[in-house]
């Protein structure tokens, strides 16, 4: 470790003064391998070891105390007649399902507003990023929770407006709202990648359509959406795979059990009680295989699509 | 997500590696230290910042007798606790001494975690015969209990007097108890409850099994009740939940981590008696007071005293003889009883005991002990592979059940077959 990049550096400046085209490349390759390399020995040790060790696991009971025993494919039988796991799967599908495109629109109407030009924009544009800076911290779920308690403020207001539902947080058909408005709260990070988008698009294109008489709408629907489809169909696929991983705030809203009645028991959750609280790690270790099985081929999915309603610059289209 | 599923390996690796290296490059340590060359052993507990208060100073009067030997203290919550341990048992680091609690001995001790306290010297002389077999798995001592805790049901004077309700004398069947709790919660209108849920306690039940003769687990570690068991204990509150007897469910979770009744939201609780200090404090009432659980069987309340918490050694601790002697001091001296008082619980050790001037509320717990002392019998063995699955399985499905997702039956159903399926999963 501690010898290679003397070593490679030598060679590096005594293969340069010689011939030049050639051998460059290759000099080249090897130091940009050089630099890459503790990334990349740490991205070996660190994430492929561990996941394919996971994978061997998913396909043993192994309780962190005992050798793991070799059992074949049961673990990811036993999933799909486990209640729990379904229940943590509808949970999941529906935050994704919700979540996602609610969130996105939130971003895409936020950074339309911010795209004109108005004084004092810098200033809202670090007020409205601030949520997805702050909102995965634990000090937020614990304000969601007080928020959405019994006479917090949320209630209150909603009494105000002669509507009564109670406290959200204790009731399971109100939990996920609450935690599809925590979500869509955080919209800032796809706020800020949809308004650089926004910001490409030639001012000209909308004069030319104001010329022509297209209203707000119809300049949105020819021109807003397929420019900057590209932007769009990255945040699609960034926040559908966030939100398949959502965690810690369902853990500290629901005190890492998964209740009201199982209405937060998300996935990574479940995965998590059954690993650590059970510890099941080889019924964890399937869990999590699946997962990234379920998330790749949704991905797939959206890139398959995508040519239908991605346009990028310099497209024949 | 990618980084938690790792982790546990990464560690595992992690500490592997590196307990190879030093296997490699290490010449036998010494396993005794002097003042001058004293040894270090690590010991962690869970608790709270007032535990942590009494426990520094339990290790530097420990330290100022024994200068030979240093303790080097942590801790954390309750729940982290033990995701800890599991992940230091994976690679072999367990701390030299630990606090440990009855629903995780059989995990860690079967797999040959902890060490045989019998092989060390400990003095457990002063100790209560029944008591000790608690820390204790197929005749090894894995544990030595600190400090013994009862199951009572606490209420406030105050609030059953503001109602116009009569203080229970503690000398009740079911039906009586259930009668109270609808009592409370018909004068209470809404704003003051009878209390949560008392069948959904694992150790609740645990008693009321003891009552009618039934073990809980069998000597092969199988369940030892039957469904109908269960159905029948279940049912025992199906006539009070979701009405002002219960505390309603969604309250209760909005109130977590603090209990209903530390909020002042019910009149009663059934639990342990050393939470005693917890619920003053929480509730900022004047007074608590205990008194037995109730059972229709009037002569078997089913009660006993199990250990509040153990103190355990790692099995792979270089520091054998000093772990011991740590051990020893924590559960035995005086001065340490004065420390802790019933913070953990009554000390276990009748020595400790006796050094301790019990007064106000930790005098209340200690007297309710010697109060139930006629109907104390043997505390359960620990208890299976994976009770804390099972224990935490049993609160949820209840929660379930007052939600209305469940029926009793369907609870039944659900309870066995995670138990089941965790027996056969540690067999």
């Amino acid at each position: 470790m501690t010898q290679s990049p003397t070593l490679s550096r030598r060679s590096q400046t005594s293969a340069v003064p010689q011939s030049r085209k050639p051998r460059r490349r290759g000099a080249d390759t090897r130091a940009g391998y050089t630099f890459l390399l503790p990334w990349l020995l740490g991205f070996i040790a660190l994430t492929v070891g561990p996941m394919i060790s996971s994978l061997y696991l998913s396909f043993t009971n192994y309780n962190l105390f005992d050798a793991p025993k070799w059992i074949g494919f049961d673990n990811y039988a036993t999933l799909f007649q486990d209640e729990r796991f379904l229940q943590s799967v509808g949970v999941t599908l529906s935050y994704v399902v919700f979540g996602t495109p609610l969130k996105l629109a939130a971003a895409l109407l936020v950074a339309m507003l911010l795209n004109s030009k108005r004084r004092g924009q810098g200033f809202y544009r670090s007020a409205f990023y601030a949520p997805s800076l702050i909102g995965a911290s634990v000090s937020i779920a614990i304000v969601w929770k007080a928020m959405f308690g019994d006479s917090g403020p949320v209630d209150q207001g909603l009494s105000f407006l002669g509507i009564n539902l109670g406290g959200w947080v204790g009731n399971p058909n109100m939990t996920m709202g609450m935690m599809i408005l925590l979500t869509v709260w955080q919209f800032g990070a796809p706020m800020v990648i949809f308004l650089a988008g926004l910001k490409q698009i030639p001012a000209d294109l909308y004069e030319a359509a104001s010329m022509d008489g297209a209203g707000p709408v119809r300049k949105f629907i020819n021109i807003t959406w397929p420019m900057l489809s590209p932007v769009i169909f990255f945040n699609l696929l960034m926040e559908t795979i966030h939100a398949f991983q959502i965690f810690a705030s369902a853990y500290i809203i629901s005190n890492g059990e998964g209740g009201p009645a199982g209405s937060t028991l998300f996935y990574t959750l479940y995965l998590y009680l059954r690993g650590f609280s059970d510890f099941r790690m080889g019924y964890a270790s399937a869990m999590a295989w699946l997962l990234v099985i379920v998330v790749g081929v949704i991905t797939l999915i959206f890139f398959k699509t995508s040519k239908s309603w991605v346009h990028y610059s310099g497209d024949a289209k | 997500m990618i980084n938690r599923r790792n982790f546990l390996t990464t560690v595992a690796l992690g500490t592997a590696s590196a307990a190879f290296l030093s296997a490699c490059g290490q010449s036998s340590p010494a396993q005794t230290g002097s003042a001058q060359n004293p040894v270090t052993i690590n010991y962690t507990w869970w608790g709270n910042d007032d535990r942590a208060e009494r426990t520094r100073k339990a290790i530097a009067l420990f330290e100022s007798k024994n200068p030979d030997i240093k303790v080097n203290g942590n801790f954390t919550d309750f729940a982290g606790y033990w995701q800890k341990r599991a992940t230091e048992a994976a690679g072999g680091g367990l701390p030299d001494v630990m606090q440990w609690d009855l629903s995780y001995l059989r995990d860690y001790g079967q797999r040959n975690q902890l060490l045989d306290l019998g092989t060390v010297k400990i003095n457990t002389d002063a100790f209560d015969k029944s008591l000790l077999p608690s820390g204790q798995i197929r005749g090894k001592t894995y544990g030595i209990p600190t400090s013994t805790n009862a199951f009572a049901v606490y209420y406030d004077p105050a609030k059953l007097k503001s109602l116009g309700i009569a203080e229970p004398d503690g000398s009740w069947n079911y039906k009586e108890f259930n009668a109270f709790l609808a009592d409370v919660g018909q004068k209470g209108n809404g704003t003051l409850f009878g209390g949560t849920d008392y069948t959904g306690i694992w150790w609740n039940f645990n008693i009321w099994l003891r009552q009618n003769n039934i073990k809980a687990f069998t000597d092969e570690g199988k369940l030892g009740f039957s469904k109908d068991d269960l159905k029948k204990w279940w049912n025992l509150t199906a006539d009070l939940r979701g009405t002002g007897a219960i505390v309603g469910e969604d309250k209760a979770t909005q109130l977590l981590p603090k209990s209903p009744f530390g909020s002042n939201v019910t009149a009663t609780e059934v639990t342990w008696d050393n939470f005693m200090a917890g619920y003053l404090a929480d509730s900022g009432a004047k007074e608590l007071k205990l008194v037995p659980v109730p059972s229709d069987d009037p002569v078997n309340l089913g009660l006993f005293l199990k250990p509040s918490m153990l103190m355990v050694a790692s099995a792979k601790t270089k520091y054998k003889d000093a772990a011991a002697r740590f051990i020893d001091f924590m559960v035995n001296d005086p001065e340490v009883g004065q420390i802790f008082k019933t913070s953990r619980g009554v000390p276990a050790s009748k020595t400790q005991r006796d050094g301790t001037t019990f007064e106000g509320t930790d005098k209340l717990v200690v007297d309710y002990e010697k109060s139930i002392e006629k109907y104390l019998k043997d505390a359960p063995e620990p208890p299976i592979v994976g009770f804390g699955t099972l224990e935490s399985t049993f609160k949820r499905v209840t929660q379930d059940l007052n939600y209305g997702k469940l029926t009793v039956d369907g609870a039944v159903d659900a309870w066995f077959k995670e138990a089941e399926d965790l027996i056969k999963q540690n067999a």
